[in-house]
């Protein structure tokens, strides 16, 4: 494999910097929610499930980006 | 085995075999085999449990009765009066993701230097296949926007709160199933990549252990990830 396609392999994984602070983020607001409010939790829940995966997609975008440079050469 | 040949061996898809129809040539590889697998299981399965209902449910008809009665619930809350349409597409595609999901668990691994009779990898982690489901959903999204707003209502539609936004809300038709299709993709992929590194480092004892996350509730939530979107998308159109 060429190196700077490891490289750019590399550095595509980096998304995955975005996805965590927003997972994270998503996780500790969702967690004050429902110790305010135990009765709202199912709304809750669902609510921050779409958010993780919303915020989860930059990450598997460059994921794919990368197994594409891998693969694709 | 080297590490980099395995993973790009992983990354294939076998041709098992193919069909020729008048000089064209359509190639039928592990997935789609796969996926017939888990659409004969689903149809088998269906039919041996709705075989002889009674009035008053006992046993497994219970579990089915909650289930059904789970759908109907979420499709009501999200497609107001006309959930009837969707919720047997929602509870479709839910079922299948599961199925196809989890189907990977009971696949054979390989011993004593022996390769495994044959492989189940999931289906999921072929672009085509979530590319297919995405592309089902989004052309539900506009059948349903038609049949809500009507021909001359839907192209209205188009141009609202401002004319300026017509491209933007046009893209938007490009950007859910890609999005949606991309998303399961790449979480199974993932999964499906970290699994046969775990399986080529350490054979024995430590893959069940991950398993549980990247095979059981990865798939799971990918499953209703895709669902809740798909389910999202089709309330924003109808509604």
């Amino acid at each position: 494999m060429d190196p700077i396609v490891a490289i750019g392999a590399g550095i595509a994984v980096l998304t995955g910097l975005g996805a965590g602070v927003g997972i994270g983020l998503a996780t500790g607001k969702a967690s004050d929610a429902i110790s305010r409010q135990p009765e709202a939790s199912g709304k809750i829940q669902s609510v921050f499930f779409l958010g993780i995966a919303l915020a989860e997609a930059t990450a598997i975008y460059g994921f794919v980006i990368s197994i594409l440079l891998i693969v694709m050469k | 085995m080297d590490l980099g040949k395995r993973l790009i061996e992983a990354l294939g898809f076998q041709t098992v075999f193919t069909i020729h129809i008048g000089g064209v040539n359509i190639a039928i590889t592990e997935t789609v085999v796969i996926t017939w697998v888990v659409m004969a299981l689903l149809i088998v399965v269906s039919f041996l449990v709705t075989r002889n209902l009674k009035e008053i449910p006992t046993g497994f008809q219970t579990i089915l009765e909650s289930f059904v009665e789970f759908l109907n619930n979420f499709s009501k809350e999200q497609f107001g009066h006309s959930y009837y349409i969707y919720a047997p597409y929602i509870g479709t595609i839910f079922l299948f993701l599961i199925v196809a999901n989890l189907l990977p668990m009971f696949s054979p691994i390989g011993a004593f230097g022996r390769a495994p009779l044959f492989e189940l990898k999931p289906p999921t982690r072929d672009i085509n296949m979530t590319a297919a489901l995405a592309i089902m959903t989004i052309l539900i999204v506009i059948v349903g926007g038609f049949k809500k707003r009507g021909f001359k209502g839907w192209f209205k539609h188009l141009a609202e709160p401002i004319p300026m936004m017509v491209p933007f809300n046009l893209m938007e038709f490009i950007i859910k199933p890609m999005s949606l299709a991309l998303r399961l993709f790449g979480n199974i992929l993932g999964a499906f990549i970290i699994m046969q590194l775990i399986e080529a480092v350490a054979p024995i004892g430590i893959p069940p252990v991950f398993s549980l996350y990247f095979d059981i509730i990865d798939g799971l939530i990918q499953a209703l990830v895709f669902t809740f979107l798909t389910s999202l998308y089709i309330a924003e159109a109808v509604e």
